[in-house]
Order: structure tokens, then sequence, then C-alpha cells
């Protein structure tokens, strides 16, 4: 099989598995509904809160509040698109942990894109849309500034979920590891809440390295506010890089993976 | 027949049990606490280049100190919480294990109360340590009064319990609701933003005062807070009228929620 046709095989795939999981949420029409409006409602208490403090504080660090809308715009979109197309990413610790993986290793595809688009969280798909309500209400509703958002959103989801699958997979070499992994998640979350200008120091550091909330929040908006080609560029590498340790961790651990004895039905 | 103390023992003992339960996950209580150090620490850099732009050493009666110290207890207290008993209630209700619950000889609801506050003490101290610690060394100590902390402590024992009740009330709508995370989220959002939990009360603007005083979120655990670093009587005073309010309305709905919702259990053996 040629490299084109399989891409085009785990794409398919991806886009079944959203269907299906997108359909069988559905079917508790209600249900789905109230995680969806419940998420949009969630997300507008935010953007409320930065109204209220800006309100107060007009100006921190250069920053106002068109960019704390223009930051959870960005945040917002690219969380949804992440936890639309790849949330089984989230849950690769606690696989590994209940020995879980077995499942996904009978199957004739890759087991890593297999288990990342395995899951669909619902209520992403509330973030999706208050994301890009914010940036039509609060930024700009021209075709070409709407294609570039979705494309830098995108493009920091695509960084995000290497960060989830980095970090999830330290599960193989240390056992349980699912509580710290979603610490780290909260942590870098916790990041992409702030006006951005005002981290400086220390904290940037580990903006750029640990937690990387400077290539999922900083530069996105940064490049939406003045399109820049390099800076398009460090995302796309530093995108590159950690795709590169995201695999690599995956299937160092998967190595050490030991089966587990459950026997359980994959519903 | 037995005497009342002796009643209440057995919460006690409830509690001592979820207390140790909780010590027993040590990685999780220190990595709980640890996410303290990286909110203060991004506090302290917001609120230095937030006031450095007004120009300002103090707003709302507060110096940057003060914001920081004030924000470290209140997410201390926010996060002695976890897990939610919204989420432990929702459990037993749609596993159905709350129908054996109700039969045992102690008050259902009196049984999760003591059980949060032993697991709350337990996070608290491990909160405030390294908590405290993140603060002395981010922005220096302040200055604080006996009386401050004393009745701080007070109105901190009602947030947790008003807490408590609006957690459970909550947890039971999953006996009417399919689905209730959407409760969740708006709960911890309304915290989040009115609950002084990233923007101190005090410096919300005059008129978002006077409507925020009033509402449940800061009587949880902001205004504990906020006695303890900038103590004046005529705020405690306020808050703890307020906050008995909330205990009462909130209260007698858990109770009649609670009530209501057992109607629904059946229990099928097996």
């Amino acid at each position: 099989m040629s490299q084109l046709m399989v891409v085009k095989k785990h794409l398919n795939l991806a886009w079944e598995m959203i269907k299906l999981n997108i359909a069988s949420a559905m079917e508790y029409r209600a249900s789905f509904l109230i995680q969806v409006l419940g998420m949009i409602v969630n997300d507008v208490g935010l953007i409320f809160l930065w109204l209220i403090f800006f309100q107060k504080f007009p100006v921190v660090g250069g920053w106002d509040f068109t960019d704390s809308a223009l930051l959870f715009a960005v945040t917002t979109t690219s969380f949804g698109f992440f936890m639309i197309f790849g949330g089984g990413a989230m849950t690769i610790a606690r696989m590994i942990h209940q020995g879980q993986l077995d499942y996904f290793l009978t199957f004739p595809t890759n087991t890593l894109w297999h288990v990342v688009v395995s899951r669909t969280e619902i209520p992403a798909i509330g973030d999706f849309i208050f994301g890009l309500a914010i940036y039509l209400i609060f930024i700009d509703y021209s075709l070409g500034s709407i294609l570039l958002f979705l494309g830098v959103a995108i493009l920091s989801a695509l960084i995000f979920i290497n960060f989830i699958i980095i970090t999830q997979s330290i599960g193989f070499f240390v056992g349980n590891f699912e509580a710290a992994a979603e610490q780290l998640f909260h942590a870098l979350l916790g990041f992409t809440l702030y006006p951005q200008s005002v981290f400086h120091g220390w904290l940037k550091v580990i903006m750029l390295t640990i937690i990387p909330a400077f290539f999922i929040a900083t530069l996105p908006v940064s490049l939406l506010n003045n399109f820049d080609w390099n800076v398009l560029l460090v995302m796309f590498l530093f995108w590159l890089v950690t795709l590169w340790l995201a695999i690599w961790i995956f299937y160092r651990g998967m190595r050490d993976y030991e089966s587990g004895n459950l026997i359980n039905v994959q519903m | 027949m037995s005497a009342w103390w002796l009643k209440f023992d057995k919460y006690l003992e409830i509690s001592k049990i979820a207390y140790q339960d909780t010590l027993t996950y040590l990685v999780s209580l220190l990595s709980r606490a640890g996410t303290i150090i990286f909110r203060i620490w991004i506090f302290t850099q917001l609120y230095t280049v937030t006031y450095e732009y007004t120009g300002q050493s103090q707003v709302g009666g507060m110096s940057v100190a003060m914001v920081i110290w004030v924000l470290m207890l209140t997410q201390s207290f926010a996060s002695s919480t976890r897990p939610l008993v919204s989420k432990l209630i929702e459990e037993e209700v749609k596993s159905g294990t709350l129908a054996y619950s109700v039969n045992k000889p102690y008050s259902y609801i009196l049984f999760h109360l003591f059980g949060y506050l032993g697991r709350c003490w337990a996070n608290l101290v491990a909160n405030l340590v390294i908590g405290v610690l993140a603060a002395v060394v981010l922005v220096g100590v302040v200055k604080i009064s006996l009386v401050g902390i004393l009745l701080g402590i007070i109105l901190l024992i009602f947030g947790l319990v008003l807490n408590f009740l609006f957690s459970m009330i909550i947890g039971l709508s999953a006996f009417w609701l399919e689905d209730i995370s959407s409760l969740h989220w708006i709960y911890q959002k309304g915290q989040m933003v009115f609950g002084g939990q990233i923007l101190p009360l005090a410096l919300f603007p005059i008129y978002w005062q006077k409507i925020i005083y009033l509402l449940p979120f800061g009587q949880m655990f902001y205004n504990a807070s906020a006695t303890m670093i900038n103590f004046s009587w005529a705020a405690f005073e306020q808050s703890l009228i307020v906050q008995l309010i909330w205990l009462l309305v909130v209260g007698v709905g858990a109770e009649l929620m609670f009530r209501l919702g057992v109607k629904n259990v059946s229990i099928n053996g097996g």
C-alpha cells in the first residue's frame, strides 16, 4: 500500500470514529444538548471574568480585553478540536495502568493513532462553537481571517495533542501516572487563561519547555495579531519536534507495556 | 438508649477514616498542592504588572502582597474540597449504591459531610504548608491579626459546609437529570469568577461588588481568606449574616432534595 493510501486510511478511520462517537452521543439528545450548551455557558463565565478585570484595569503589560478575547477564541477552538478529534489521548495513562491497550493491539492500524482518535469529548463541541463565536464577535469575520484563525487553532491543537501523548505516556515507565498527567494538563490550561504579556523570568522558561503554553497560546495570538511567516515556521517546527517525541516515547513505552488480564467488552 | 455524643462519635470516626484515606494517596495529595505554587506564581506576575500599570501601591485597600496571600488562601481552601462531593454522590445515585447507604444506621447527609470534612482537613494541611511557603518566597509576609485568623476560621468552616451542601444538591440532581457534568462546570466556573479565585472581590468595580457579595460563591472561601488577611469587623459581620442565610436556604434545599430523591430509589435484590 502506498504511503498516500495509508494516510487516507487513517484519516478515514478518524472521520468514522468521530461520526460514530457523535452519533451515539446524539442518541441521548437532551444529554447531548446539555453537555454542549453547558460548556458554552462555562466558557462565557471565563470571558465575563476578563471583561470585568479589564473594566478595572484597561491595559496590563500592553494587553487589553481584545487580546484576551483572541486568546480565548484560539485556546477554546484548539482545545475543542483536540478533544473532538483526539480525546483518546487523555486516556492513555489510565489504559496503560489498567492494561486496556490490548484491545487496540489487535487492529491492523497504527496503535497510537487509533488510541488518540478513539474518543470524542462531546462538551468540546461547545468549546469549538464558543471559540469561533468569540472570534467572529470580537475580532474579525472576513473569510481570509477566519481561515487563518482556524489554521492556527488546528496547529495549536496538534501541539496540544503531542504534549498530552508525551505526558500520558510517562505512565509506561512509572506505573500509575494518571493523576500527575492530569495535573500537567491543568497546569498547561492554567497558563492559557491569563494575559500572556505578564509572564517573565523562570515562568516564561517553563512555558517554553516543560509546559509549552507559549506555543499553544502566546504564539497563536501574536500570529493572529501580526502575521509573520517566521512565527508560523517556529510553531510548525515545534509541532514536528513534539510529534517525533510523542511517537518515540509512546512506542518506546509500548516495548515495556505489560498486557492486562482483564476481559473487557469494548462498547 | 445511647447519649447524643455517642451517636455523634461515629461521624467523627468517619471523618478520621476519610482523613487517613486521603493521606494514603500522598502523591496525589502533593501534586494537587503543588499546582498551587504555579497558580500563586502566575498571580504574582499578573498582579505585579497590573499594579505597575495603575501606578498605585494599593487598589481596593489591598497591596500586591495582600492580593497574593488572599488568592493563595482562597485557592488552598477551594482545592482542599477535591474530590468533588457532587461527583461522589452522582456515582452513588447512578450506580445504585445509594440504596444500600440509606439503610445504614446513620444520616446519609451527615455521613458524607463528615467524610468530606476529613478529606478537606488532610488536603488543607498540605495546601497551606506549600501555599504559605510559596507566598512567603514570592511576595514576603503580610501583617495579620489573631482575631482575623480566628474569625476567618469560623467563616471557613461555614464556607466548607456551604460548598458541601451545594455539591450535595448538584450530585442529587442525578436522580432527575441524565447528565449533570454541565452543572459541575457551571458551579465551578461560578466559584472561579464570583468566588474570588482569580480576581479578588475587593478589586471588582464597586457596582459589581454590591451584587457579588450577596451571591453564595464568595461566601465559601474568599470571605474567610479576606478576613484572615484584611480584617474588618463590618465585613466579617456582613459575611457571617449572608453566609448563615445561604446555609439555611441551601441546607433546607439539600434535605428536601434528598427526601424527594430517595423516593425514586428501588431495591431489586440480587
